[in-house]
């Protein structure tokens, strides 16, 4: 019984799927390509492992990406023959087939190529703040055909990268610093320079305002409650927000405990008649 | 204050620093304080614990990995000359657990304020910890928990004169040491015009039988490339 099952089993490996390829060369074929895809697996996760301290995230994330592709390809080159396929052959039908999927399938070849095109250009590389339309957040990942967004409420959203490709990219941190503004109003009794002075020095004292290039705090203009101080402060962009979240409050608070006071709005209204009755009565 | 140590028997006041370790149901609790700044963490085991003086870009949190030193008076060398004289540089004191050569830093802290400034544009620019220094001739005499002594050996190959009021570098490769007395560390600049200059590290004690400080920023595949930084914006 035992000798037929296995009689029956080896007769059933050697049937032949379609000219001379059998069920056997099935199964090679299926190890190699599992073989190849658990190196392929190893080979990122060690790459992952020991290159996480030395390299950007996003360049690892290339090279991860690419030495998977190899490996892939070469278990796909070994294969084909297995297979009974001629490669030659195939790449003419591929051609063909491609032309064909091609005209059929114009946007994903569009956002593939968009892909290809923004991996050269870069304008953006992953854990980047970028604004793209009504999408304000951080690059999570870039594949070939999109790229994956987190916006800063926490929702996944996947933009085509035909749309990213011909559309403004505003990328707020791809410049090592930039720069922040504040108007402050102070009431007219106060004293402008002592001011200036004050918001000068809460600047200096904050590590990531950055000494050079120099902020700049003047008085901009004489507005209808108060006088208007401009501070423009240069930070680290990967610092920027929590550098303006942090200083505005600071120098409310400074400028109070100096007895200047934020205006404010304010109207002075004059009554014809008390005029009238006070001019009468002297 | 500087120095190797066991972990519980790490005890320092100095000013208004303190740093103790308190044992703790079998643990060991690490405290320090220093101004409006408190750190306390736990540890399971005892362990040598280093505290040296550490490359100065590591507060009030790590952003950059440049130094950035303007002189307070700039100096001129001659064309084709050299000239070595002394900077200041901030300190920053690190607290680093050693076992079996793996070293991990457990708290950084300074007696200095930190300040931050761009090296160039801000679009190839650096950032870099911002200090500023008195340009001396002789090597000075100052407070080692709060500034070092650079020596800088500035070398002008272009020919013309050259006038240098800023210095740029990566830390990766700064090498600090230390005594009681002074925390030193020695630099070369090769100016090869007004707007360009190569800097890197020296890996010399300023004083014989100074000890060398165990360094945060080391792990740089190609140290040979990786150490000298290249101001391109201007010395």
């Amino acid at each position: 019984m035992i000798v037929e099952v296995i009689n029956w089993a080896i007769s059933a490996v050697e049937y032949e799927v379609y000219e001379g390829v059998t069920i056997r060369d099935l199964i090679v074929v299926f190890l190699i390509l599992f073989i190849a895809f658990l190196i392929a697996k190893i080979i990122a996760m060690s790459l992952r492992r020991s290159l996480a301290d030395k390299m950007r995230k996003d360049q690892l994330e290339i090279l991860i990406k690419f030495v998977y592709a190899v490996v892939m390809l070469i278990a796909i080159v070994t294969v084909t023959p297995i297979l009974g396929l001629n490669l030659t052959g195939l790449l003419v039908a591929g051609g063909i087939a491609g032309i064909a999927i091609g005209f059929a399938s114009q946007k994903v070849v569009s956002n593939l190529l968009s892909g290809l095109f923004l991996i050269a250009e870069r304008p953006l590389k992953i854990g980047d703040q970028i604004v793209v339309g009504n999408v304000a957040g951080f690059v999570e990942d870039m594949n070939v055909m999109s790229t994956i967004v987190r916006t800063y409420d926490g929702l996944y959203v996947r933009i085509p990268n035909e749309t990213l490709f011909t559309s403004n990219i505003t990328n707020p941190v791809a410049n090592a610093a930039r720069r922040f503004e504040y108007t402050i109003s102070i009431r007219y009794s106060d004293d402008a320079e002592k001011a200036i002075q004050i918001i000068k020095d809460v600047i200096e004292a904050h590590p990531f305002a950055l000494k050079i290039p120099p902020p700049r705090v003047f008085v901009d203009s004489l507005g209808d409650s108060g006088v208007n101080i401009i501070a423009r402060i240069w930070a680290p962009s990967s610092e920027w927000m929590d550098v303006k979240m942090d200083l505005l409050w600071k120098i409310k608070v400074e400028l109070e405990k100096n007895g200047i006071q934020i205006p404010f709005p304010q109207r002075v209204v004059w009554f014809g008649k008390e005029l009238q009755e006070s001019n009468q009565g002297s | 204050m500087f120095g190797a140590f066991r972990l519980r028997e790490l005890s320092v006041e100095l000013r208004n620093l303190k740093i103790s370790v308190e044992r703790d149901n079998g643990c060991f609790r690490y405290v320090r304080s220093l101004d409006d700044s408190r750190v306390e963490k736990v540890l399971f085991e005892d362990a040598e614990v280093h505290v040296n003086p550490v490359e100065p870009v590591n507060l009030p949190k790590k952003i950059t990995n440049y130094l950035y030193i303007s002189f307070r008076k700039p100096v001129l060398i001659s064309p084709g000359e050299a000239a070595t004289f002394y900077l200041t540089f901030p300190i920053e004191i690190g607290v680093i657990l050693a076992e079996e050569g793996i070293y991990e830093d457990i708290d950084v802290f300074s007696f200095v304020r930190p300040k931050y400034a761009l090296y160039g544009d801000p679009k190839g620019g650096v950032i870099g910890r911002y200090w500023e220094s008195d340009v001396f001739t002789r090597i000075p005499e100052l407070d080692p928990m709060r500034e070092g002594v650079l020596e800088l050996r500035a070398t002008n190959l272009s020919n013309k004169w050259c006038e240098i009021s800023k210095a740029v570098f990566d830390v990766y490769g700064m090498k600090v040491y230390y005594n009681e007395h002074a925390v030193s560390s020695i630099a070369e600049m090769r100016v090869h015009s007004q707007r360009m200059a190569d800097t890197s590290f020296i890996d010399k004690p300023l004083f014989e039988g100074m000890r060398r400080a165990i360094e945060l920023y080391t792990a740089r595949a190609l140290p040979m490339l990786a150490t000298k930084f290249t101001m391109e914006w201007g010395v």
